[in-house]
Formats: C-alpha cells, sequence, structure tokens
C-alpha cells in the first residue's frame, strides 16, 4: 500500500509534467551531443515521438519524460558496431517514408492511439524492410532497458539497493503468492 | 660530484624490494615492514588509495552512462581484456589495456593484466580454497612436472596466518581433499543447491562433495579487521568496483595500508622492473633495475633480500631478462628450465541447466559466492584415462521473467510485474593441466615494447588430458544434475576459446627438490641465487584445482618469516 502511495504521489509532483505534451516537437532546441551518428533534429523528434508510443506518460512517468531516448541514442553511438549504427540510421530513416505512403500521414502529427497502432503494425510487418524492422526492434529493447535502468524505475517499480547490508542474502525464502515480486531484490 | 652517487645510491637502498603491488606482493610488504624492515614495493601501474581511488563505487546502475555495458571503441581497442567477464563499464579502469604491453602468442592465449597498487587483488573471484597432501602429492605420484618440496603440513600454519588476517567465509567440512582453516559465518547455500548436495552425497555415497566455497569476505566483526579499517560485507557484490567497506581482502584494503602504517614502507608507482641486478663478485643479488613509466628512464635500487612478486608471467619475464656473466640465460636459469613447465586452470567448459523443484522458495539479496565441488576424479588412485581431476563451481538462483511483449501502456504494466520461473542451476569447470616442458615463456628475440623490453612469447595450449578431462567433467555433472532431476541440461563448451580467462596462469620458476630440475628450492628462493625469492604463481610446481590466491599468500609470508630469519642469520 505504501508503495502505491508513494507513486501516486509522485503522479501528483510529476503532474505538471504531464499536463503537457511530453514531446517537444519544437525544432528550435538544443541537439543531443553524440560522437558518431550524424543525426538532425528532426530524427531526434522522431525518436522522441516513437519512444513516447513505446513507453507512454500514464499515471507513471514515460519513456520521454525518464529520458529514455537519450540512452537510445547514446548506447547507439557509443556501444554499437559502424554496421549496427548504419542499419538503425536507414531504418530510422525509411520510417517517415512507410509511415506516409501506408497511412498518407506524418506520425508526429497522429494522435496517440493512432501512432500506437502504425508501430504495433510496422513492428509486426515481416515483410517489412530489414533495416526498418531492425531500427523498430533495436530502439524497443534499448528503450525497455533504458527504462528499467532509470532511477524512477529502480527506486519506484522494481527497487534497487546499492548497499542491502551484511547477511542479507536469504537462502531460503518462502514465496508468498500475493507478494509483489521485486526483479532488483 | 662523487659524493652524489655514493647519496643516490644510499637514498636508493632498502633493506627488501618487492617486485609487485597485488595479491603475492602485498603479503611480502605486510610481512617485510611489521618485522621491521625498510621496504620498497615497485609497482609498474598508478596508484590505486584504497576507497579514494574507487571511482566507481558507490554509484547507482542508472549513474552509469552505457548501464554498465563497455564501449564499442573501448572493446574493439582491447580485444584481449575485453573477453574477461569483469570488464565491465564499471570496473574497466582496473585492467591494462592491451596495448600497454604486447605479448607474442604462439598460441592463442588471453593474458588478463591489472597493472596498479593492488594489481589484481581488485578484481579477483575471492575464493579461498586450500591445498591439500592429494595435491602437493600430486605430480610425485602422477609421474609429471617434478615433486613438491613441501607437504600440507609445511603451509598449513601460514594457511592459518593468512586467513585469519585475510578473513574467510566457510563450513567445516572435515574433508581431507579440501582441508578446513579458519572460518568466520557462511552465508550459506540456498535449497536448491542444498538439495543438489543432498542428492549427490546420497549417489555417489559421500564421495562426491558440494560444499559453500569458501570466500575472503568478512562475516563477522574482530578487532584483526577493524584494526584495518575494514568492516563486514554488505553484499553489495559489486567486488569488481572495488569496495568502501573492506568487506573483501584486497591489497589496497588490507596489506598495503597495514604495511603504510608501519612507517617502513616507500610505494613507488610507475616503476617498471627491467630486470634484477646479480652482482658477479658478491655472488648474489644486489638491486633492481627499473624503467619510469612516464619519463622512460631507468633507476638502480638495492636491497639485501628481494621478493619478486611481479604476477606469473611478469615474474618469469623479469628472471629471463636478468642476464649477467654468471647467469647468462636469466637470472637462476642453469638448468635453462626458467619459463617451463607453465600451466593454468582448465576453465573451457560449463553447463546448465533449470530445476523445477523448490518453486515455493527463492533466493533474495547478492551473495559473492557460490557452491564449490570439490575434486573427486583421482582423488587417492588413478581411474580415470586422464591425470589428476577438475572441481567446479555450482550455483542455483531463482529465475525472474519478466514480459517484454507489447508497446505502450501494456508494456508499461507489463514490465510494472514480474514473475518466478524455475531455478537455473549451473557450474563450471575448474581443470588441473598438466605442466608439460613444450608449454614455455620465453622472450623474444626482436620484438620490444614501450619501455625496450623484450616482449612475452606465449605457447600454451590445451592438451589431450584436458580434452578428455572436459568429456568427463560434461559427462559427471550431466549424470549429477539428471539425478538432482534437473531439466534442459546444456553443456557449453567454446573449443576455439584460448586459456588464460581463469587467470590463474602459474609455473616456470617452479619449487623443487633438485637444483637441476627446479629453479626454487622449499622456502621459494632461486637455488642459485638466494636472497631472491620468487612466491607469485610462479613458483607453483603443479596447479591442483583451487584457486591459487590463497596458496601464493602463504607461501609468500611463509617465505618472508624465512628470509628474515636468514638475515638475522647474517
Amino acid at each position: 500500500m505504501k508503495r502505491r502511495t508513494a507513486i501516486r504521489n509522485l503522479g501528483l509532483a510529476t503532474g505538471g509534467l504531464m499536463l503537457f505534451p511530453s514531446c517537444n516537437f519544437s525544432e528550435k532546441r538544443v541537439a543531443i551531443a553524440l560522437n558518431k551518428l550524424q543525426i538532425d533534429i528532426k530524427e531526434e523528434i522522431l525518436l522522441e515521438a516513437i519512444i513516447d508510443t513505446i513507453l507512454p506518460e500514464t499515471d507513471t512517468p514515460g519513456g520521454v519524460a525518464l529520458k529514455v531516448q537519450n540512452f537510445v541514442w547514446v548506447m547507439m553511438d557509443d556501444c554499437k558496431s559502424p554496421e549496427k549504427q548504419e542499419s538503425f540510421l536507414k531504418g530510422l530513416r525509411l520510417f517517415n517514408p512507410k509511415v506516409k505512403e501506408k497511412h498518407g500521414d506524418v506520425f508526429t502529427d497522429m494522435d496517440k492511439a493512432e501512432r500506437l497502432s502504425v508501430l504495433k503494425e510496422l513492428m509486426d510487418d515481416q515483410t517489412a524492410d530489414k533495416d526498418l524492422l531492425n531500427f523498430l526492434h533495436t530502439t524497443k529493447g534499448l528503450a525497455v532497458w533504458g527504462y528499467k535502468n532509470t532511477e524512477y524505475y529502480m527506486t519506484q517499480v522494481m527497487p534497487y539497493e546499492l548497499i542491502p547490508g551484511a547477511f542479507s542474502y536469504q537462502t531460503c525464502k518462502t514465496i508468498h503468492s500475493n507478494e509483489k515480486i521485486n526483479s532488483n531484490a | 660530484m662523487p659524493n652524489f652517487n655514493i647519496d643516490s645510491t644510499k637514498n636508493n637502498t632498502f633493506d627488501a624490494i618487492v617486485i609487485g603491488s597485488g595479491m603475492s606482493g602485498g603479503w611480502a610488504a605486510k610481512e617485510f615492514t611489521e618485522k621491521g624492515l625498510k621496504t620498497l614495493v615497485l609497482e609498474r601501474g598508478r596508484d590505486v588509495t584504497h576507497i579514494k581511488n574507487y571511482p566507481t563505487t558507490n554509484m547507482m546502475p542508472w549513474e552509469l552512462k552505457h548501464a554498465g555495458q563497455v564501449s564499442y571503441d573501448l572493446r574493439q581497442d582491447n580485444p584481449i581484456a575485453a573477453r574477461c567477464y569483469n570488464f565491465r563499464e564499471d570496473s574497466q579502469h582496473f585492467f591494462t589495456k592491451d596495448k600497454e604491453q604486447p605479448y607474442v602468442q604462439k598460441k592463442p592465449f588471453d593474458w588478463i593484466r591489472a597493472y596498479q597498487t593492488g594489481g589484481k587483488s581488485l578484481l579477483w573471484a575471492r575464493q579461498t580454497q586450500r591445498l591439500s597432501d592429494l595435491d602437493f602429492e600430486g605430480p610425485a605420484r602422477d609421474g609429471f612436472a617434478v615433486d613438491w618440496p613441501i607437504r600440507y603440513k609445511d603451509i598449513a600454519p601460514w594457511y592459518s596466518y593468512v586467513e585469519k588476517f585475510v578473513g574467510i567465509s566457510g563450513e567445516y567440512n572435515g574433508l581431507d581433499v579440501l582441508p578446513d582453516g579458519e572460518f568466520l559465518k557462511s552465508m550459506g547455500l540456498n535449497c536448491t543447491e542444498e538439495h543438489f548436495r543432498d542428492i549427490v552425497a546420497k549417489k555417489y555415497k559421500n564421495q562426491r562433495h558440494v560444499i559453500y566455497g569458501r570466500c575472503a569476505h568478512i562475516t563477522k566483526n574482530k578487532d584483526i579487521f577493524m584494526k584495518q579499517g575494514r568492516a563486514m560485507c554488505q553484499t553489495r557484490d559489486l567486488c569488481r568496483r572495488g569496495c568502501p567497506f573492506g568487506g573483501y581482502f584486497s591489497s589496497n584494503s588490507s596489506t598495503l595500508p597495514w604495511a603504510q602504517k608501519t612507517g617502513n614502507l616507500s610505494m613507488k608507482n610507475d616503476a617498471v622492473v627491467h630486470s634484477i641486478i646479480y652482482d658477479d663478485e658478491k655472488g648474489k643479488a644486489t638491486g633492481v633495475r627499473v624503467i619510469d613509466a612516464n619519463t622512460k628512464e631507468t633507476t638502480e635500487y638495492f636491497a639485501s633480500v628481494i621478493f619478486v612478486n611481479a604476477s606469473t608471467f611478469n615474474s618469469n619475464m623479469i628472471l629471463l631478462n636478468s642476464k649477467s656473466n654468471r647467469f647468462p640465460e636469466g637470472l637462476g636459469n642453469d638448468n635453462r628450465l626458467l619459463g617451463k613447465y607453465i600451466a593454468f586452470h582448465n576453465y573451457r567448459v560449463s553447463i546448465s541447466g533449470e530445476y523445477e523443484g523448490n518453486l515455493d522458495k527463492t533466493t533474495t539479496g547478492r551473495r559473492p559466492t557460490s557452491a564449490y565441488v570439490p575434486r573427486f576424479r583421482n582423488v587417492h588412485k588413478q581411474e580415470t584415462d586422464f591425470l589428476r581431476g577438475y572441481a567446479a563451481g555450482f550455483n542455483a538462483s531463482r529465475q525472474i521473467h519478466q514480459d517484454t511483449n507489447g508497446l505502450g501502456e501494456s508494456l508499461k504494466e507489463n514490465l510494472s510485474n514480474a514473475s518466478y520461473g524455475n531455478w537455473n542451476v549451473g557450474s563450471h569447470m575448474m581443470g588441473e593441466t598438466i605442466p608439460k616442458e613444450e608449454s614455455t615463456l620465453s622472450l623474444d628475440p626482436e620484438k620490444t615494447d614501450q619501455y625496450g623490453i623484450p616482449q612475452l612469447k606465449i605457447n600454451l595450449d590445451y592438451d589431450d588430458n584436458d580434452e578428455k578431462m572436459i568429456k568427463d567433467y560434461v559427462e559427471q555433472f550431466t549424470e549429477m544434475f539428471e539425478a538432482a532431476g534437473f531439466k534442459n541440461i546444456k553443456a557449453h563448451d567454446i573449443p576455439d576459446k584460448a586459456p588464460g580467462l581463469d587467470i590463474h596462469e602459474m609455473g616456470g620458476v617452479r619449487m623443487g627438490h633438485d637444483p637441476k630440475t627446479s629453479l626454487l628450492n622449499k622456502w621459494n628462493q632461486l637455488h642459485t641465487c638466494k636472497n631472491v625469492y620468487v612466491t607469485d604463481g610462479a613458483c607453483m610446481t603443479s596447479t591442483s584445482t583451487q584457486n591459487p590466491s590463497l596458496t601464493y599468500m602463504a607461501l609468500t609470508a611463509r617465505a618472508c618469516d624465512h628470509a628474515v630469519k636468514e638475515s638475522k642469520k647474517g
């Protein structure tokens, strides 16, 4: 119960943030500083819109508010091979034309429900271009990883303890059916 | 200015010089300084002061830029170091980068190095199992290498001596194959590990044992640990970052600050040892030639006793490179066996499975050790078509699943929940390998490193005995896993995985009775240059199956005691 209250309170505290659209679609903003990937603001905004669709703002913070998009960019920029980076950017650049071709509209102009159904359809389309699919599935994989690695998730959803304390290892704990399972315990 | 040289010699003269500040060098520093010897410790890497230089130790997971992953460029630049399981975003700064010290791989070998104060003691897996007479008598019984010049009774008191200072969490098992030591509390086996233990004991009529892996973690507060400034292990399981509590043993948290407090320690970092100086007239070693890693200038330091604790391969290198009129083939190398009979631990294969029992049970928290299966093959007599045997790690943990299907709200909902799956069970093999004459280290005749020191040439590989042992391990553990009701059993052998990642390379300067067939005597002195001692992994006559650091520490403390007694004799 306490945890739920805490999460609710967090919702109230971040309420201001939730009242406004989480995506800043304005092109007048500072671009993320990357070392290798050459991207423009429009591409950043597109990725943000996709992240916002994968992990939307609800009564808990969404991916964009948690800056999961930055994690995706940084991981792509620093940790992936040039081949994977190339495929990722190729896929990213195929996204808008493909959406336009199939739906006659621009992704970032769609409403949330429409974006979700468009993204689902694209990700399930096995006939789609493999770079596009790779881009979408890589983005989702990294978004999930990044989300689970956020301070919010690791303190509010699945609390992680840096210092569990001496003899905190329980060798044989009986599981009670109604207890919440903490994947970071 | 005739006085200048005299002064500089005087300033550079110590009672003892210790080459290396890692696991065994730290012990030499502690023992010598405690006994009142002015001691110089030479460390080729940078300084890493306990706590102060553990930059990631208190970082939360979300503070790591890449969630623990190492960047692509760092992996590309360091293919060798990056193959080590511990080379992570939060610990990579404790690994020596590949470019620092190139070496020649006659056959592929992953040489993992950690040049800094404390060396690999910051990064070790902290398993501390004693050797027994079944190990020390191995070569003589089975006819390989040479007979160890010591037996368990010679080292047993030194194991105890070291363990009381280090702090070992363990359980008393009363096994001849793995003698008990000075144990603090155990953190326990979990219920699935206990299940495996009971099944194995029953099936093999108490001839095979699954025990709690003894580890260098403080699990009981004692005065001796408080004096070191170390506290109980907080089960963070982030040892690779360096422990701010000193919960596990490292030179940085324990022996080196202890030595520092005596006022007798001089520590010199960035000091790459080129060679040991041998004086033909005096008939002994007089000092060490050191290259400053930054300025590349050479300085000589002098002492009446020199301990070589540079890590197995580097200790071999230093001796091979220590050429004099008396020893043209390297210090102490009359028999030309220096650098030969190198061996390691065979870690090539592991096995995994799942257990569908104990489904109402789980573990919580992070235990920094696992279960251990002491050697059960060829223990008392030869029983198989291969020599010696293997120990194994064993670990069980409950699977926690998270559904990552879906997009949008459903995905978020999925990620806010978790469910238990079966238990994962796994084991990895730690095989004894046979030291052979053709398993060698040598100095490349042409290639040198950035300090002008000849590059090391490594010629090591698995042999037929290792292959047979791998096969047997897989068969035996499959049988044991099946007996325990484990399902989905899979062996994971990577035949092209080079040796080295065990980080248990040993030998080349082996101990023995006879100067004709060994380099060191029973006190770890070079037979033919008695004021030089080698007490790291290079001294090992055979490898046994046990994690070796504890033995290096015990041998070092024993050798220091001997050296001090010898010096008092004059």
